[in-house]
């Protein structure tokens, strides 16, 4: 693929080439195609109904990906992400049900997640445990915690109102409001606030960042504690999405998350990636495994062509930066 | 995701780094003495020879693929998908004797190449494209499970012939088989990672990776070796594991990656690179398996067990950051 | 440019993905199968010599407290919680019986093992099991045999003569005719569906689904079955699944078969989110408190009911009879408290019961 010869002369706007050259874009492409080819083929997969429920379906994961983003970008990485969805999705649950106040059962587990992640954020940051292995034990503890005081019972008769994520304001379902509105200001903030660029000095160059005065401490503490906020809102969206919660650790979560940010276009070396690369990725990846149902594929051989579709997409991004850096 | 991370304060001298690396090996020690005996205590069949072979058996198939995890760590770089690629290699196992036709011995063969050539690739990947080791692995995951899948079609492949479950339930001098592999593997392991050149290029690349190419050592030779050397002891392990469980299916191995990895880094392997031993690792998986069994015995349950492997796992890496960091203070 | 490359690879694999032949998942696994008769007539059973096995040297605890140990797949799910509730009900019931429940966080063949592994060498009287898969678990299974530990199934059996005795839900033909007649009750003979299961390597899945073609391939045969999609024990991923066969499908879709009990409650949630109730129709395998709302609402007309309480409640019942002798190789029915006598089938396997159907009407007398 090196290969390819430079063809596009000078001729064409450099910012709309700079624009195009980003990750971001590829993924809209890729995007595009898939909704173009899948479309062609079988017109239902472009209908309204299914664009929703694609999106309304994996929203969280993208809202999940938004905090997950962060991290990586600063360097780190959270492994237990998966169980603390299922620990707060239950325990928002568990609040509603025994008659707290709707809004507080929304809250909470906002608040809880800040609070987990933010205690990994301290060991990471000051105790110097490396972030996967933080996450790894804590994905044990938590898993095994929510197993032994649930036992895994469903959650049933949640009270009127609850279901956040089944309101349709404008009828338009709620969690794609949530997805949009999050990733355009996560998205803002981590270009043009102090700390948000921090998050990329830290990632990028801790020494660096020392030296221009940026706390690296600090900095990942910040964005644990943030990550645990977008990962509380992820899990009142899983948690209100049907009209039971099943109280357990959903199987793979946290390989979905992760991969939706890597496809993104965020660096796991840090420094690099943006949220809005990462959504575009979890909605792309959402797509790609209800298009392959659409298009009659073969069951036992999806999951092999999300594979190859992941690594397509994760080489584009390798090569397109290593074009852009020696251009540069 | 790390070299960044790695502050100058963590590129001591070699002794400094040394005596830090023998001490989380002197504390895993110590911890895996403690809590032998207080769960000999509590149990008195926990320090029985039945039962700790028994255990060797058990935990054969993450101890394997732990020996080149360690290697891949200590160069800084991380592979997930060896779960998949048990899988695949199993899958391969069954479905070229039955389907195929082959003679067993000869599938088994074509199995734990399979294997080998799927670690062959996320070297290649790893090497040619630079893509980071973690996305790379995250990628094959998926595709080698994929792959499994396809080819089996979800079918699975019993009734092997009884001398193949020699391998994985019999016995050789009153040793279960496979313990008899992991320890020559162990031995081999050992010996490349702390007596050979090869092994001290390792620790050079997880250091610094640019300085160990232009101190001319073939880096990515060295790492497309160990990636290879790891598809072959997950294909390896994948035939250990269907000879012990008398069945080939598509699912198996899955989340084998999280258990080898945390075997790997309690073993004191650092997740940056540069840091790590074999002998921290077999201490890693004997003291995850002997816990897990020890606690069993004494009535925990598994949900309450993996609450205290999680919280064994980050206490013993804090307890050694701390003791590593007085040491160079005082040093 | 590199762009171009890598989206033409991507469509060029999407292409060549649509022109594989789409073959559906029919549960293929290659074991007979043994569809019951269309108009519900007894199949006569054939007497089947005792084919489980026995442990060696168990003791004679005839009357004395035991200790049983309950492993199923795995622990923390709404399922197990349930059986687990069932066999406390039965160990309180008999007084003289101690069960606890313990079994891997993942549904995990190799993980169920060594849980299985570390009780032989603890000491139990009696081992319960719910195997993730049949042949993988017999070798741990005859170690406990041998060590005179009791071994019985429940739910999801292992190889005959790794067990004593297992006891069998209901069996897979009649779960499959149970299912299939319950749709067509609602679509009509030549109606359409699609199914949602776990994952296509679940053995009780696999065999319930080869028996269903079977079935209405006999008895309907102009019945249009669509696809089956997997959706593992996941509740966000199983309302997508049925989400994207409702979006695929359109009106060609008539109904949907949930083959777990995950599954069924989600695609219950999303054709009524969908707001096509009476359109779509649901049918499946559940536990009665996840489909209650939806009985309720009249979205659902029936479910084939998954009595896990009376499973484990049974389970526990029969394994007192064993140690106690009252059930030996041979017998055709066995005593078990509240459920009182059940009838013995395939020489070592206690039958539950036919599938039990529940609808609006009495859906609200259960509680689990």
């Amino acid at each position: 693929m090196t290969a390819v010869t430079e063809t596009a002369g000078g001729g064409i706007l450099p910012g709309l080439r700079r624009l195009v050259a980003t990750q971001e874009a590829v993924l809209l492409l890729a995007l595009v195609v898939l909704v173009i080819v899948v479309g062609t083929i079988n017109p239902r997969f472009v209908s309204e109904r299914n664009v929703q429920s694609v999106l309304l379906g994996n929203a969280y994961i993208a809202v999940a990906a938004i905090g997950m983003s962060m991290v990586i970008v600063s360097g780190n990485i959270d492994i237990s992400v998966g169980s603390l969805i299922g620990v707060l999705a239950t325990l928002s649950g568990s609040l509603a049900v025994s008659g707290v106040p709707i809004i507080l059962c929304w809250l909470i587990p906002l608040v809880v997640g800040a609070m987990v992640t933010g205690f990994m954020g301290l060991l990471v940051a000051y105790l110097r445990i490396p972030a996967i292995v933080v996450s790894l034990g804590m994905l044990s503890i938590l898993k095994g915690g929510l197993i032994s005081i649930t036992g895994g019972d469903w959650i049933t008769d949640l009270p009127e109102g609850y279901h956040l994520a089944q309101m349709r304001p404008f009828d338009i379902p709620m969690p794609i409001y949530f997805m949009v509105f999050l990733t355009i200001g996560a998205a803002i903030w981590m270009r043009y606030s102090v700390t948000g660029r921090s998050i990329y000095a830290v990632g990028g160059n801790a020494e660096a960042a020392r030296l221009s005065g940026i706390s690296r401490e600090r900095t990942i503490v910040k964005v644990f504690v943030i990550h645990g906020v977008f990962v509380g809102i992820a899990s009142v969206l899983f948690a209100t999405q049907l009209s039971i919660i099943q109280s357990t650790v959903p199987p793979n979560l946290e390989l979905t998350i992760i991969t939706a940010s890597v496809v993104g276009g965020v660096s796991i070396l840090g420094g690099v990636g943006t949220v809005i690369g990462s959504t575009f990725a979890a909605v792309l990846l959402a797509a790609i495994g209800s298009a392959l149902i659409f298009v009659n594929l073969s069951p036992y051989w999806l999951r092999a062509v999300q594979g190859i579709l992941i690594l397509v997409t994760v080489l584009a991004d390798i090569l397109r930066r290593r074009r852009m850096s020696r251009r540069r | 995701m790390a070299e960044t991370n790695m502050g100058p304060a963590t590129r001591s001298a070699a002794t400094g780094r040394r005596r830090f690396q023998f001490g989380h090996e002197a504390l895993l020690l110590v911890l895996l003495v403690v809590s032998l005996s207080v769960l000999a205590t509590q149990s008195d069949v926990f320090l029985t020879t039945a039962n700790l072979l028994n255990q060797g058996r058990l935990m054969t198939e993450v101890a394997i693929v732990a020996l080149p995890m360690t290697m891949i760590i200590v160069t800084g770089g991380i592979d997930l998908s060896v779960g998949s690629m048990l899988g695949l290699s199993a899958i391969v196992l069954g479905y070229s004797w039955q389907n195929l036709g082959l003679p067993l011995g000869v599938a088994c063969v074509v199995a734990v190449l399979t294997g080998t050539a799927a670690g062959f690739f996320n070297g290649l990947l790893v090497t040619r494209t630079k893509v980071p080791p973690l996305i790379a692995t995250l990628a094959t995951l998926a595709l080698f499970r994929g792959l499994a899948e396809g080819i089996s079609e979800a079918r699975s492949v019993r009734g092997y012939p009884d001398w193949f479950f020699r391998l994985g339930q019999g016995e050789v001098l009153g040793v279960p088989s496979q313990l008899w592999i992991l320890l020559v593997a162990i031995v081999i392991a050992w010996i490349v990672l702390a007596r050979t050149t090869f092994g001290r290029s390792l620790y050079a690349i997880g250091h610094n990776e640019v300085a160990a190419r232009f101190s001319g050592i073939a880096v990515d030779r060295c790492k497309l070796a160990i990636y290879t050397a790891s598809g072959f002891a997950s294909g390896l392990a994948g035939l250990i594991f269907v000879s012990r469980v008398s069945t080939t299916r598509s699912d198996m191995g899955t989340g084998l990656e999280l258990d080898v990895i945390a075997a790997v880094v309690l073993g004191g392997t650092s997740i940056f690179g540069g840091v790590g031993t074999i002998v921290g690792t077999v201490l890693g998986f004997v003291l995850i398996q002997l816990l897990k069994n020890g606690l069993a015995l004494t009535g925990v349950t598994s949900d309450a067990t993996i609450v205290v492997i999680g919280t064994v796992l980050i206490g013993s890496i804090l307890l050694t950051n701390f003791i590593g960091r007085r040491h160079r203070g005082d040093g | 440019m590199l762009k171009p490359v890598a989206l033409a690879t991507g469509s060029l694999l999407l292409t060549s993905a649509v022109a594989l032949a789409q073959d559906r998942w029919d549960g293929a696994d290659d074991l007979p199968v043994n569809p019951l008769a269309c108009d519900g007539a007894a199949a006569a059973m054939e007497p089947t010599p005792y084919n489980g096995g026995q442990p060696t040297g168990a003791p004679d605890l005839s009357g004395q407290q035991i200790t049983i140990v309950d492993v199923p797949k795995l622990v923390g799910i709404g399922y197990f919680a349930a059986t687990t509730l069932g066999m406390q009900q039965a160990a309180e019931e008999l007084g003289n019986v101690d069960v606890s429940t313990d079994g891997p966080t993942e549904a995990n063949i190799d993980d169920q093992i060594t849980v299985i592994d570390n009780y032989i060498t603890q000491g139990v009287n009696a081992v319960l099991y719910a195997a993730n898969d049949p042949v993988a678990i017999a070798p741990v299974l005859r170690t406990a045999l041998e060590r005179g530990i009791h071994v019985v199934g429940y739910d999801a059996d292992a190889e005959p003569d790794a067990r004593e005795w297992f006891i069998n839900q209901a069996q897979f033909n009649g779960i499959a005719k149970a299912m299939i007649d319950s749709i067509v009750a609602e679509i009509g003979e030549d109606g359409s569906f699609a199914i949602v299961t776990s994952t296509f390597t679940t053995p009780n899945q696999a065999r319930w689904i080869a028996e269903m073609q079977a079935y209405a391939a006999q008895c309907y045969p102009a019945l249009e079955w669509l696809e089956t999609v997997e959706a593992q024990e996941d509740n966000i991923l199983s309302f997508n699944q049925a989400n994207t066969l409702i979006n695929k499908y359109g009106d060609d879709l008539q109904g949907l078969l949930g083959m777990t009990s995950v599954a069924t409650p989600a695609s219950a949630e999303a054709v009524t989110q969908a707001g096509l109730c009476g359109e779509v129709a649901v049918v499946g395998l559940a536990t009665p408190n996840a489909m209650a709302p939806y009985v309720n609402d009249g979205c659902v007309e029936s479910v084939v009911l998954w009595n896990p309480v009376d499973l484990g409640y049974a389970a526990v019942h029969v394994t007192r009879a064993l140690v106690d002798g009252d059930l030996e190789p041979g017998d055709t029915s066995v005593e078990a408290g509240r459920l009182g006598t059940l009838q013995i089938i395939n020489g070592s396997e206690v039958l539950l019961g036919a599938p039990f159907i529940y609808t609006a009407d009495n859906i609200n007398d259960f509680d689990f």
